[in-house]
């Protein structure tokens, strides 16, 4: 917001610039869908294997994945979450990604 | 299975109809003809109800589709090529009147089975409409659909065979 004079305020539309930025940083969240053929012990395994997640943290996610039908993995800049939904989609699992609100 | 000295994990005692199913493996994880076993095995990477201006996600899917697809074709088509490779040393033994088969499956070939029964499960599912696990009782009584049901579990055994004890750390 500007403020051009007393008590008179106009919008200011963002710059180019601050889009772009915006769009560089906004982060991304990286999801698992639920998928009836894979087991649950390989959702885990990939789990721990990609993220380093505990064992405790990653049994949680994938129950999550399993009752819910999605569960955030991760979250953070773009071109990690495109790397980390690359990585799960090499064993199969069905990982997509969305900007985050 | 059995694990032994050099790296490898032993097979044995696997039955006529084990065999037949193993050995269709790498023929069951071709996708080809079913659109929505391709469509699952290489989805869009964007969430279904993403809010992302179409523009945006029409560039993301069609980087994607020129970029990672090819890998992921690639990986898939390695796992499966090592696994039929692993398939074709099998050896088969009499038990009596029954032929019985042994494979060996290196530990380092342990993630290519993963993903090539993966991939299989997959196809199987889509290409014979599988219903999920609690679905099953009430499936039609459709031999080829049981067979298929029955290949599935198979790999699934293997597979959370192989998860748990080859490579669970």
């Amino acid at each position: 917001m500007r403020n051009l004079g007393s008590n008179v305020e106009v919008e200011t539309p963002p710059s180019p610039e601050v889009d772009v930025l915006n769009e560089v940083t906004k982060p991304w969240q990286v999801m698992i869908l639920n998928d009836p053929v894979n087991l649950m012990s390989f959702v885990t395994l990939i789990l721990r294997r990609i993220f380093g997640y505990s064992e405790e943290r990653a049994v949680e996610l994938m129950l999550k994945v399993h009752y819910e039908g999605s569960a955030v993995v991760w979250t953070g800049e773009r071109e990690k979450a495109e790397l980390y939904v690359q990585q799960l989609q090499s064993h199969q699992l069905y990982a997509v990604m969305e900007p985050v609100d | 299975m059995v694990k032994n000295d050099d790296s490898t994990w032993t097979l044995s005692k696997v039955s006529e109809l084990e065999h037949l199913m193993l050995s269709r493996l790498p023929d069951s994880a071709d996708p080809t003809g079913c659109e929505e076993a391709v469509d699952r095995l290489y989805p869009s990477p964007i969430a279904p109800d993403a809010e992302i201006d179409g523009d945006k996600s029409f560039t993301l899917e069609n980087d994607w589709k020129e970029f990672i697809e090819p890998d992921l074709r690639s990986d898939f088509r390695d796992s499966l090529k090592v696994v039929a490779d692993d398939l074709g040393k099998s050896s088969m033994t009499k038990e009596g009147d029954l032929n019985q088969y042994e494979f060996i499956i290196p530990t380092a070939h342990a993630n290519h089975w993963c993903s090539a029964l993966n991939q299989a499960r997959i196809v199987i599912h889509h290409r014979y409409d599988l219903p999920s696990e609690d679905g099953l009782l009430d499936m039609d009584p459709n031999p080829e659909k049981w067979m298929a049901t029955l290949q599935s579990e198979i790999y699934g055994m293997l597979m959370e065979f192989l998860i748990k004890k080859v490579l669970w750390v």
